[in-house]
């Protein structure tokens, strides 16, 4: 069985629509909510363009051990780290990365690194 | 309160037991001997709970314990152990009888029993021994054979060690046991309902018996009060969002105000015992306020219509496919067939009702407990991060238990949500264990459809253009809805080339049950319109339709109705393949009829070309070399049946040539496992064995560089011992045409051919299936036997929707009013297997699940008309609709 990918409500085929975005010189593909469909697309460039898109003026150290943290975990791991995971991870609390992020956590740090959806879960 | 003596396993013990006391409670409840399973709420109607009894394989959900004096009792665990098992065991796990292993314990116990008294027993003898034991895998030829090869065993005729392929031989294309068989076989193996979490309590939830309702109030301070009861838990209890999102989210936990289909849950309760936490479930008392009932599609799409989800249209979902002018090439047409057809709402029937057990485990210092959830879920991962969302707790692990049977059921979740819940709020450990009823009442549902089509040809015969518009009832909520009406477009041409198609699906919400992933997931149903169709129009044209299906064959360069060109198209071949099958069943039909009589007998042909790996679908995989030299494969596997054990353990000992005992499968906990998608959509070869081959190659690369043979010389070379492998979809940036449909499709097809020999009862409308034959392509083959397997229960299946299985809501209730299939009505079954390397599979493998059933239908339809002229477009195929098409209605 196939899921498609995420969309905020039932409608017509466009909103299963991936997005080819040409981003950092490549063409990088994204699924509906903007997160990466294929974590191997992103570059730390990428990161920061999206990040940027998200409001963040730029990403401090504080936000890229973060992500390089949710990124090793992901490559190691074949999935993204429980909250308690990242927590022990990075030595931070959960509420000081929560508001890191714009999104949060789940659509906001993990879509920043190139996580898939945590709604599609290596499928879209 | 009697007092009995019984023999179990050749121990005597002394019972003080309540008259009504049961031997399978006694068994399971007392004395853990889980291997006898419970399906069918105690009614003797699916023997999974057969055990032996004064040597007679005996029901022991029928048999009172105080009724045995003095009894000699034979479960499966005293039969054998995984070290030393059972001649009988070994047969069944060398004869790849065993899939879910849900049934195995009985069939096993009722060989035993027949063995015993005769050692060489005809098939109708052993048809007859088991004929009380349901199994929803197998479609009973492989447990047919089985009993003759235990026989054989038992007969000193031949030993398994003559039979068991050498386990240091070649790993591909051979019928190792697969590693799960021997626990499943000796009924160790724990399901869900066979898990002994210590102190928990039971769970019983309140359903709906209105299709649409508001809910004005839900009184429970009577039922609070009864013997046993913990408590009672509503919507106002469930601290997340209380909707188990799939897609979106419109499917409560519980109601809060609105029931939209009979059996959607409104209340849980929570007592000592399972009779306790059902007798207060009926004594909550709801009030409801009926609503308009949306009764169907049409309903559905009235302009004055309810709107079911106020977030939501009724229409929820719609998708076109526009290729070519379908309009124009079918009035220039010297052929068109025009008609509609319908398909029935089903049960996919997994034997193991929807259990499930929820328990808070402590977590490190500091840290709230983690909510472990134990369940039926074939895609851990996803379902994971649903009840997060669901119950608004973050701390949780869902481990896979043994899973009996699920048929796409599982696809989505159903009692981890109420599990899960309970356990939260009450802080107690909570077994879920629905009744059968409860069960249907809690799972989605094969979604109906209603087509209306038009296919045309040309003078000689070749298909010209295709119309379809289908209109699927989604029932209450959407969870995979949408998939069914796009997986059912990408694979509508079938096997074939069809230069111009016009279609358009449509997914309405009604208030009937809510639809998911059933076997096959779309295509089963729309193949049938389309295949009956092939053969109305051969007619037409005035071909056979073996031949018309061959010139119409789809050919390498040539587009799918997706506009996607395909480069391998091994249709042609099994054509060839089936052809002196068809023309011997022919020549035998004629033969028959020539006798003259109210029976007549039919041929009929049916096709697939079954997609898989959707765009952008991906599995990853983890690998590690152990120190010993053995492999440890991670990934969130799930395997309630297809024998995804096997496929990993044997590819990755071909690969790493290692004995199958050294690879080591960590498939079930998503704390260990990497994230793999669902084991559904026939894609667990071709993604997650193609992962698992990515993930070996970076280990042997790496392996390679540091010129290293052992894990201690790579770990001395400074190289990890772990790599992650991916498998991912080739077309990920793949777009469809919002306008059209057209650009997006499977990367992948198993072919099959198939062809239905019936007889029917022109007097009655009586069908029986005298043999199914089919000729099927799914690339190289890891286990014959386990692909064999998927085509005799995928068959067995595709015959019950063709001729019986229908689950109307509030009368489908249990097994006998599902008209589940047995062994007496079990078919016989001949397999053509071709094996045409595909390019982008694992090791040249696709997959083949569901493709096994999407020809059955019309194939069987088709051989209806062939035998006596009646056309059947509306199943199931039920004697009263072949009456009708006769005119004797």
């Amino acid at each position: 069985m196939d899921q498609p990918a995420e969309a905020s409500r039932p409608a017509g085929p466009e909103s299963l629509q991936v997005q080819v975005r040409s981003l950092a010189g490549r063409e990088i593909v994204f699924d509906s909510e903007g997160f990466l469909s294929d974590f191997r697309q992103w570059t730390e460039e990428v990161a920061g363009i999206l990040a940027q898109e998200s409001g963040l003026e730029a990403l401090t150290d504080t936000h890229w051990q973060v992500i390089r943290f949710l990124r090793d975990y992901y490559l190691q791991n074949g999935r993204a780290p429980l909250h308690r995971e990242l927590k022990k991870g990075t030595g931070m609390s959960l509420l000081e990365i929560e508001s890191l992020f714009p999104g949060g956590i789940k659509q906001g740090a993990r879509r920043l690194a190139g996580l898939p959806n945590p709604k599609t879960c290596g499928q879209s | 309160m009697k007092k009995v003596t019984l023999t179990i396993n050749g121990i005597r013990k002394q019972f003080i037991v309540h008259p009504d006391r049961v031997l399978l409670d006694l068994l399971r409840e007392d004395l853990r001997l889980t291997g006898a399973k419970q399906s069918c709420d105690r009614k003797g109607q699916c023997g999974a709970c057969t055990v032996v009894v004064n040597r007679k394989a005996t029901r022991s959900c029928l048999a009172k314990v105080a009724d045995l004096e003095g009894a000699e009792v034979i479960t499966v665990e005293g039969l054998g152990t995984p070290q030393n098992p059972h001649l009988i065991q070994e047969a069944f796990v060398l004869s790849g009888a065993i899939q879910c292993g849900f049934c195995t314990p009985g069939m096993i116990l009722a060989a035993k029993a027949l063995l015993d008294e005769k050692p060489n027993p005809s098939v109708e003898e052993i048809k007859a021994a088991l004929r009380r034991i349901l199994c929803r895998c197998t479609g009973y030829k492989k447990i047919i054979e089985a009993v003759q090869l235990a026989g054989r065993f038992l007969r000193k005729e031949i030993t398994p060690d003559q039979v068991r392929p050498d386990p240091n031989g070649p790993k591909i294309g051979v019928n190792h046991p697969r590693p799960s068989a021997m626990a499943k076989a000796c009924g160790v193996a724990e399901f869900s309902a066979d898990i002994k979490v210590e102190g928990a309590a039971e769970l019983a939830a309140v359903h709906s018996p209105h299709a649409h309702a508001r809910i004005k109030a839900i009184h429970t301070a009577a039922a609070e009060k009864m013997p046993g009861v913990i408590g009672i838990m509503t919507a106002k209890d469930i601290k997340g969002t209380n909707r188990l999102k799939f897609v979106v989210a419109d499917r409560p936990v519980l109601c809060n105000t609105t029931v939209r289909y009979i059996g959607d849950p409104v209340a849980a309760v929570l007592a000592e015992s399972r009779e306790q936490a059902v007798a207060a479930a009926q004594a909550v008392e709801v009030a409801y306020e009926p609503l308009p009932i949306i009764k169907s599609p049409a309903e559905g799409l009235a302009k004055d219509a309810p709107q079911l989800h106020s977030d939501w249209p009724n229409l929820c979902y719609s998708q076109p496919q526009i290729r070519g002018d379908a309009e124009a090439a079918l009035a220039q047409s010297a052929f068109v067939v025009e008609t509609d057809f319908s398909t029935q709402m089903n049960h996919q029937a997994p034997l193991e009702p929807e259990a499930c057990v929820a328990y808070l485990e402590e977590g490190d210092e500091g840290e709230e407990p983690i909510l472990v959830v134990i369940g039926r879920s074939i895609n851990i991962h996803y379902h994971l991060g649903m009840l997060q969302g669901a119950l608004g707790y973050e701390n949780m692990r869902y481990e896979e238990a043994y899973s009996g049977g699920q048929f796409g059921i599982k696809i989505d979740i159903t009692s981890e949500g109420l599990a899960g819940a309970a356990a939260l709020h009450f802080r107690r450990p909570v077994r879920y264990i629905p009744s059968l009823t409860e069960s249907m009442y809690l799972s989605p549902k094969r979604h109906p459809f209603e087509m209306k089509m038009r296919l045309g040809a040309d003078r000689q015969g070749k298909l010209t253009g295709l119309t379809m518009d289908y209109v699927v009832d989604n029932g209450a909520y959407l969870s995979a809805g949408r998939a069914m009406i796009f997986r059912a477009l990408y694979m509508l041409s079938g096997s074939y080339y069809i230069p111009a198609v016009k279609a358009l699906g449509k997914l309405v919400y009604t208030n009937n049950p809510w639809g998911s992933a059933a076997r096959g997931a779309g295509p089963p149903q729309a193949n049938f319109a389309v295949e009956s169709a092939m053969d109305m129009l051969a007619q037409k044209v005035g071909m056979d339709p073996l031949e018309f299906r061959l010139m119409n064959s789809l050919r390498p360069g040539q587009p799918k109705s997706t506009d996607r060109v395909v480069d391998q198209w091994p249709f042609p071949e099994l054509v060839e393949a089936i052809r002196p099958h068809y023309n011997r069943a022919k020549k035998e039909a004629e033969d028959f009829n020539r006798k003259g009589g109210s029976m007549r007998r039919g041929v009929g042909l049916g096709t697939g070309a079954f997609g898989i790996s959707m765009s952008g679908d991906s599995a990853n995989v983890a690998v590690e070399l152990d120190p010993d030299g053995g492999l440890s494969v991670f990934a969130a596997a799930a395997d309630p049946g297809e024998g995804n054990d096997s496929m990993l353990t044997q590819i990755a000992a071909h690969l790493m040539d290692l004995p199958m005992s050294k690879i080591r499968l960590v498939t079930r906990s998503t704390e260990r496992t990497t994230a793999t998608g669902p084991a559904a959509g026939s894609r667990m070869t071709y993604m997650v064995g193609g992962a698992m081959v990515d993930a070996i190659q970076k280990l042997k690369s790496a392996m390679a560089e540091a010129k290293a043979t052992t894990y201690d010389q790579l770990k001395a070379a400074g190289k990890p011992n772990r790599y992650m492998g991916t498998k991912k979809n080739q077309d990920a940036a793949a777009k469809i045409d919002p306008v059209t449909g057209l650009g997006s499709s499977f990367e992948s097809q198993v072919h099959a051919i198939q062809m239905a020999e019936v007889e029917v009862n022109t007097k009655t409308g009586d069908v029986k299936v005298v043999k199914m034959t089919t000729a099927v392509d799914a690339g190289m083959v890891i286990n014959p036997q386990n692909l064999e397997a998927q085509l005799e229960g995928g068959v067995d299946q595709g015959v019950g929707y063709a001729l019986r299985e229908e689950y109307v809501a509030g009368q489908t209730k249990d097994w006998i009013t599902f008209r589940f299939p047995t062994v007496t009505t079990a078919c016989e079954m001949e397999h053509i297997i071709r094996e045409t390397p595909r390019n982008t599979g694992t090791l040249g493998a696709t997959g083949v699940g569901e493709m096994t059933m999407v020809p059955t239908a019309p194939a069987i339809t088709n051989a209806i008309f062939n035998a006596c002229k009646a056309r059947v477009r509306h199943l199931p195929a039920t004697p009263d609709k072949i009456l009708a098409a006769l005119g004797k209605a």
